[in-house]
This record gives C-alpha cells, sequence and structure tokens, in this order.
C-alpha cells in the first residue's frame, strides 16, 4: 500500500479485507490498522455502511440530536459519510473499495480479493454472509489459507444466533446491566454503556493474530467463531462466580467495592464535576482522614478498620463529600495521591485534550483528512519502541477511494474494466440515491 | 487440544486482573506461561473472591481461579537476589514477558529492558501499567473506578441530577486486559520480524481514553461538532420510537429500534395495522410524540416476560434484550446451546464452572486448563528449565527465594 514513510509495522504484509462496522468492528480493525495490518473495507454504494451512516439523508432531527453531533459541524450534505467522527477515528490507516456483491461482477471482484487475502473479518449479522454467498465454505474452497474472523453479537449458532444486537444489548443478556446502576434505582435509571464492543473488537484483533501464527505451522487458514456476547461474560466474571458459589444473585452494585470503603464518586467544587476516591487500607483511610482535617475519625470505631467502615461507609460519605466539595477535581486528586490514597479526577471529555499527562505522552494524535482538516484523535493504545506505531500511517479513506488503486493493483483491472463497472454502479465513490441502510 | 499459540512461551510478571486477563488469553489458545508468584502470598487476585462459601482462601478465589486457566506457577522471591538471578535465567529462553509491576520496579527487581537487552535480546517485553512508564501520573495509584473516571467514561454514565455510577467490579480492567493481548502479540510479531525484542508502554488510561464504550466516540464528536455524542443524563431518545430500558411481566427490557425500523416494531407487537398509520408516520423521529407510543407497548410489554419478548422481537429483526440476572445468565438456553461454560476440576476449589472460551478457533481450538496452586510448579520448571538439583531447590526453599 502507498506508504509516505518507509517505516515498518509489526504486521506489515497482512492483507485484511473488513466489513467491519459499527463499534465493535472498527475498534479491532483499528488495532490492526495500527500494527501495520492492510486493512481494506470493503463498502457497497447500494448498501450504508452503519459506521458512516444510518440513513441516506439526515433529517434535521437526526442532526441536532446526538447522532449529528458525529457529522462535521453537523452538516449533512452529500459526502456526509465521509465526515463522520467515529469512522474517521477508528479506520485510520484503512482502504476502502466499494462493491455490489449482490451482483456477479461483484462476486468477482469480491472473490478475487478473497485469494489475495490473508484475512476476512466481519461483524454484520449472523446472517449476512449466508444471504450473500460468501460463507467460510465458500471464500475457504478459493482461499484455504484465508482466515475468516466472524463475530457477530450472538455468535454463528445456537438459538440467538440471528439475534441482533448493539452494546447495550449484549450487556443486558449477559447480566451486566444489572449490576451496574444506582442501588435505590431500576436499569432505567442507568445509561447504557457500549463495554461489549471495544472489548469484541480487542478479542478479534487478538484471534486474527493467533490464527496467523497458527497458520505458519499447519498451512491452512481457518474459522474464527466469537459471540460478543460470550466474549464480554468474563467480565462481570467476580458476579457470576458469587452467584455459582454462593448462590448470590448481585444487582446493581452503586459506586460500592466488596473489599474497599470508603469507596465513591464524590462532588469537588467545579458545576458537576466529581473526584472517585478508593480506599484500600487503614493507612490509605488514616491519610484521608489527615488530608480532610479531621484525624480523629480514624479512630472512630465506626471507621478504625474495614469491616466497621464497610458497614458504616453511609455515614462517612456525606463528611467526604464536604470536604471534596472545597476542592476543584484536580486538586483533590493530586493532594490524595501525595498522601497515598487513590483518587482520580471524574474526566470531563471536553478537557481531556489539554491533560498535561496524555499530552507529555504524545497520546492524541492529528490527522488531516481531505474532507475534514486536521482533528485530533486518541492515538494508537500501545508505545512501541522499535516499531513506533505513531503517527498512524494516514486519514480514514473516504468511501471507495481506493477502488483504482486495490482493483488494478491487486486484481490488474484495465482502465475500461474500471469505467464499465463505474458506470453499471458495480463500484462508485458515493451512495446511490436509494441506498439502502442496514 | 492443539491450540494456536503452541510454541510461544510466556514470562508472565503480572498481577491482578488486566495482565493476567491477557496472559490468560495466550494461554487457553496454546501458549506456554509461566506465572511469577510472591512466595506465601501470591497473585493479589487470589485475595479477590468471591470465595465458596465465603470462606477465604488462597487457592479459592474466583478472580484468580478465572483469571490463570493453564498457567504454571512458580514462586519466586524477586526482592532477593537469588530470586532475581532465577527471574534472569527463566526470562532466557521465552518470546514474549508481560508485566504489571508499578513503573520501576521490574528495573530494581534485575529485569528492566537493559538487562534483558543482554539475557534475551529477542524478547518481547510488554509494559502493563495505570498510566503509562512515564508522564505526570505515572506515580499515581488507581482501580478500576478510578481509571474508568481518568479516561472520560465514567462522567456520562450519571442520570440527571446524580453522581456518575460506575460499571461492573473489574469490567474495565478485563476490557483493558483484551486490548494488551492485541498488543502483546503485535509486540511478539513485531520482535520476530525485526529479531530485536519490541519493547510495549501500554497504559490502562490510555486503553480507556481510546475505548469504543462511551469515551472514543465523545472524544472525537467533540473535535467534529463541539458537543458530546453522549452527554451526562438518561440516555436522550433520538426518535419517539422505543428506546432504552422497559418494564415487563418479570424484569426489565432494554430496546433499541433504529430510524427505519417501524415495520419490524408492529409486525412484533402484532399490530401491523399500525405499519401505516396516517397519524403516526410523519411523527416517528420525533421525540415529543414518544408517549404516544409508549402508550402502545405498555400493556403488550407488562403481559409477557422478558425472554419471551426478547424472542418476539428479535424474530422480527426488532433489537431487545432482556435485562439478566446472574441467575438468567447461569441457565441461559443459548450460552448453554453452544457449551459457552468450562467446567474444571480443581483440587482445593472442587467442581469449578467458568466463562468458557471468548471466542472458537475452530481449525485450533485450545483447551481452558485448571488455574495453578500456588508454586506448584517452582520445582518442575527449576528441575526442567534451569536444570536445577533436588537439593538446589530444597536450598533456595528454606531461604524462603522460592
Amino acid at each position: 500500500m502507498a506508504e509516505s514513510t518507509e517505516r515498518r509495522l509489526p504486521l506489515q504484509g497482512v492483507r485484511i479485507l473488513a466489513q467491519a462496522i459499527v463499534w465493535a468492528g472498527p475498534f479491532g480493525s483499528m488495532i490492526l490498522s495500527d500494527l501495520g495490518a492492510d486493512v481494506i473495507e470493503v463498502e457497497s454504494v447500494q448498501h450504508l455502511n452503519p459506521t458512516r451512516a444510518g440513513m441516506r439523508r439526515l433529517p434535521p432531527a437526526i442532526l441536532e440530536g446526538p447522532t449529528g453531533a458525529l457529522y462535521l459541524n453537523r452538516d449533512g450534505s452529500e459526502g456526509f459519510w465521509n465526515r463522520h467522527a467515529f469512522y474517521n477515528f477508528a479506520k485510520r490507516g484503512h482502504r476502502s473499495v466499494t462493491i455490489d456483491l449482490r451482483r456477479e461482477e461483484g462476486r468477482e471482484l469480491f472473490f478475487g480479493l478473497i485469494r489475495e487475502a490473508d484475512v476476512f473479518m466481519e461483524n454484520n449479522a449472523a446472517n449476512v454472509v449466508e444471504h450473500l454467498g460468501i460463507d467460510y465454505e465458500q471464500l475457504s474452497a478459493v482461499n484455504p489459507r484465508l482466515i475468516m474472523m466472524r463475530f457477530p453479537g450472538f455468535g454463528i449458532d445456537g438459538p440467538y444466533k440471528h439475534f441482533k444486537g448493539y452494546g447495550a444489548t449484549m450487556e443486558a443478556v449477559v447480566g451486566h446491566s444489572l449490576l451496574r446502576g444506582y442501588s435505590d434505582s431500576d436499569p432505567s435509571a442507568t445509561p447504557a454503556v457500549y463495554h461489549g464492543d471495544p472489548n469484541a473488537g480487542a478479542h478479534a484483533a487478538f484471534a486474527i493474530q493467533a490464527a496467523l501464527y497458527a497458520r505458519e505451522r499447519t498451512g491452512k487458514g481457518q474459522l474464527i467463531d466469537m459471540s460478543q456476547a460470550e466474549a464480554v461474560t468474563h467480565h462481570i466474571s467476580y458476579d457470576l462466580l458469587d452467584y455459582r458459589f454462593n448462590g448470590r444473585a448481585n444487582q446493581h452494585w452503586g459506586n460500592r467495592h466488596p473489599a474497599m470503603a470508603p469507596y465513591g464518586v464524590f462532588p469537588s467544587s467545579g458545576e458537576d464535576t466529581f473526584v472517585a476516591i478508593a480506599v484500600d487500607t487503614d493507612e490509605a483511610f488514616a491519610a484521608l482522614c489527615r488530608e480532610m482535617g479531621q484525624p480523629d475519625l480514624a479512630s472512630d470505631e465506626r471507621f478504625a478498620d474495614l469491616v466497621s467502615r464497610y458497614e458504616h461507609q453511609a455515614e462517612l460519605d456525606p463528611a467526604i463529600a464536604a470536604w471534596t466539595r472545597q476542592l476543584t477535581q484536580r486538586e483533590a486528586m493530586e493532594r490524595l495521591q501525595a498522601a497515598g490514597v487513590m483518587a482520580t479526577m471524574v474526566y470531563n471529555q471536553a478537557e481531556m485534550f489539554d491533560d498535561p499527562h496524555l499530552r507529555e505522552r504524545g497520546f492524541f494524535v492529528e490527522l488531516d483528512h481531505p474532507d475534514v482538516g486536521t482533528k485530533r484523535y486518541p492515538g494508537p493504545m500501545a508505545q512501541f519502541e522499535r516499531m513506533p506505531l505513531t503517527p498512524p500511517r494516514g486519514p480514514a479513506p473516504r468511501l471507495g477511494q481506493h477502488n483504482r488503486e486495490v482493483f488494478q493493483g491487486i486484481l490488474g483491472l484495465s482502465d475500461e474494466r474500471l469505467e464499465e463497472l463505474e458506470a453499471a454502479d458495480v463500484i462508485g465513490e458515493a451512495y446511490l440515491e436509494d441506498a439502502k441502510a442496514t | 487440544m492443539s491450540g494456536a499459540l503452541e510454541g510461544i512461551r510466556v514470562l508472565d510478571l503480572t498481577q491482578g486482573v488486566a495482565g493476567p486477563y491477557a496472559t490468560k488469553l495466550f494461554s487457553d489458545y496454546g501458549a506456554d506461561v509461566l506465572k511469577i508468584e510472591r512466595p506465601g502470598t501470591g497473585d493479589v487476585s487470589r485475595r479477590m473472591g468471591p470465595f465458596p462459601k465465603d470462606e477465604p482462601h488462597l487457592e479459592t478465589s474466583g478472580m484468580f481461579l478465572e483469571l490463570n486457566t493453564g498457567k504454571r506457577s512458580v514462586t519466586v522471591d524477586l526482592k532477593t537476589a537469588s530470586g532475581q538471578a532465577i527471574l534472569r535465567r527463566l526470562a532466557e529462553d521465552v518470546d514474549v514477558i508481560v508485566e504489571s509491576f508499578r513503573p520501576g520496579t521490574l528495573e530494581r527487581f534485575g529485569l528492566g529492558p537493559d538487562v534483558l537487552d543482554a539475557v534475551n535480546p529477542r524478547a518481547a517485553l510488554v509494559r502493563v501499567s495505570n498510566f503509562g512508564q512515564y508522564g505526570p501520573y505515572r506515580d499515581f495509584d488507581a482501580d478500576d473506578m478510578l481509571l474508568y473516571g481518568m479516561g472520560g467514561v465514567l462522567a456520562v454514565t450519571a442520570t440527571e441530577g446524580r453522581e456518575p455510577v460506575r460499571i461492573g467490579l473489574y469490567a474495565p480492567l478485563f476490557l483493558a486486559g483484551g486490548v494488551i493481548a492485541a498488543f502483546a502479540m503485535g509486540a511478539f510479531n513485531g520482535s520476530r520480524a525485526s529479531g530485536a525484542g519490541e519493547r510495549a508502554d501500554i497504559s490502562i488510561h490510555e486503553i480507556l481514553t481510546a475505548s469504543m464504550d462511551r469515551g472514543g466516540p465523545n472524544l472525537v464528536s467533540h473535535q467534529y461538532s463541539g458537543s458530546l455524542f453522549f452527554e451526562r443524563g438518561r440516555a436522550s431518545r433520538a426518535s419517539a420510537m422505543p428506546n432504552g430500558v422497559y418494564p415487563c411481566a418479570d424484569g426489565y427490557l432494554h430496546i433499541t429500534t433504529g430510524p427505519n425500523w417501524w415495520d419490524r416494531f408492529c409486525r412484533a407487537i402484532d399490530r401491523p395495522d399500525l405499519i401505516t398509520d396516517e397519524r403516526l408516520l410523519p411523527h416517528l423521529l420525533d421525540p415529543e410524540w414518544a408517549p404516544e407510543i409508549d402508550a402502545i407497548i405498555y400493556p403488550w410489554l407488562l403481559e409477557r416476560t422478558k425472554q419471551e419478548v426478547m424472542e418476539r422481537a428479535q424474530a422480527e429483526g426488532w433489537v431487545v434484550a432482556a435485562i439478566n440476572g446472574m441467575d438468567d445468565v447461569a441457565r441461559d438456553p443459548h450460552l448453554e446451546a453452544r457449551g459457552f461454560w468450562s467446567q474444571l476440576d480443581h483440587p482445593v476449589a472442587g467442581r469449578v464452572t467458568l466463562p468458557g472460551f471468548p471466542f472458537r478457533m475452530l481449525g485450533t481450538p485450545g483447551e481452558i486448563r485448571r488455574a495453578p496452586l500456588l508454586g506448584e510448579h517452582t520445582s518442575s520448571v527449576l528441575a526442567e528449565r534451569l536444570g536445577y538439583s533436588a537439593e538446589d531447590i530444597a536450598r533456595l526453599a528454606q531461604r524462603g527465594v522460592i
């Protein structure tokens, strides 16, 4: 692939075709691309890539709402799908081709690429590859060395195989939603989080590399089946095992911890700002009391050891809150950390780009995208010394941006053939007027 | 069964949750993982629980049993010169070293990057820490909730007018573990490609900051439009159609209705007549009309169980999920049918049922084996890998080195 620098990266030479969509897919393909794989996103002009667009036109209600915040300046004019914050974050360094997989000419292109690929990763709904006629059997028949990584919500078999889902769906079914949240409220009070998505993506990035390693030994590719729901089940193993061991069906921990007290999120002086505090030892508790100017609290028998503190922490919380309210969240964090007490700000994301620690570590990276200009994005999640992953190799691609480069470079198509395919809308660089949502 | 990573040797110097989850993945999928533990007390997760019958025991902590499947445990006191010598020798023929000490500790234990260059220049060194190996917060101490707070995600988990509320106990660290595993494989691949061991500095704080939970999307949307994608407060309703948490006969459901899914919704609740309802159709995307549609769905939901509603809705392509408790999860028919749970016999804890493979590799399945007892493999590893005699081993044990 065309690269501005000659630097080597760990997964150089690995070619991955991807239909890595919504959030789980892009998180995984971002890791693989950051590690140097040539990730080619296979999109189409007939079907909206849900990572770019949920609707062919964005009505004002959508543009003004939360979804609109993801588009540059909330601008819904043509080409908006190339100005999507999230796509442009996660798909950095990728290439994009468009193929109408429902037509024979498109299938030819796709199978041609499959022959030349190491990996096909996809997290479409489980039935999509079957409908398209691109399941593992069909693909491995033309390329037995192919690794196919499938990670729909609930896996590729079992009674929920056809269930559709997002992060919030998965975390509900595997029990995470009921563990989160305020101890005095029902689950409707707790906003959804999408914890299972990045988890599935990370596991896909690991699994693909594991299969590539195995292929060196076996000479063969393989199918990998991940249920995003299963992968995230590990995350609640404490509570699952408490149920298995002791029959306890825990719910709504709130901001409590089984082995620490006091423990919680406390208000600080700025409006709507908080500091999180976790006290793990008697020494840390004594230090907290000293910082609060109430050293006597440490010897109060209600709080003298972990067991009594745990029992009485609700009585302690107001005293801590009264003190934290006088400090900014940063002051509270720095004072308590210096005193040996675990404490951090509950960071407001709008301020994180200026964080001194992340700045010194060069965590945020600038990418210049032709339709968006220069923006800052979270960078690679690991700093490598020998083969630095930062900066990423380039911005995210526009829809179909690499059709020519890929179809000529890999498949050797002629200019005439490309023009024919374009004229027939088998490939293209803009969504058709009647492009469908997923 | 043959695992994909057969042949890879990992020296595991991690403790707690994030690092051990990463090396667990290596272990379950076939790598040989040597876990170094502190004599007497071992990994901190041996004290995390939960414990069968609530009786604390170093060998029965659920978190340890979950996070250390298939690893071999070698106890070495790294504060002693003899222990450090053993560590250096164990490092000689491994491919990957993963450590999660506080920054600076590995150097104190005599296996910093410079030493490793001499001892085993080809091994990848993956350093995991809360805030990275350098930077102003390097020495800050934090647990999962606090890292989640610094990563920016906790701030947007609050409901209106209340304090932010954490996610599942340790969940952010498991997520970090998956990311660490992916980059550890990357470091291993890079080391093999160049012949020079990669040195990776991985900050859990940065993982959570970039993560595609609520964090990453918010940071980038702020860059693009000046506003956050997720605001503090109840998930805002983007349309009139059902989205969010709804009650039903025996609990709650999480419902997602895409902007184009009106027909799926109507069919699922047996109201195909509404698909073309002229009164509602023009207002489906207007959140102000939400009460109208809620009034249709509430009575229907309250007559049905969460499992029933989920199955019915999903059959129409309408994304509805039962909000399950631990009891529901333990007997969920789908997890059961896929053979997800892994049952292991442990000499002290007895039969333990753990979450199984997070993904299934159909060509090279790997195997989930029970976690080791503290120091279970010390003698065999020192004898086989380092050629120590029984007498040497006894002497080291007497002095508390192992």
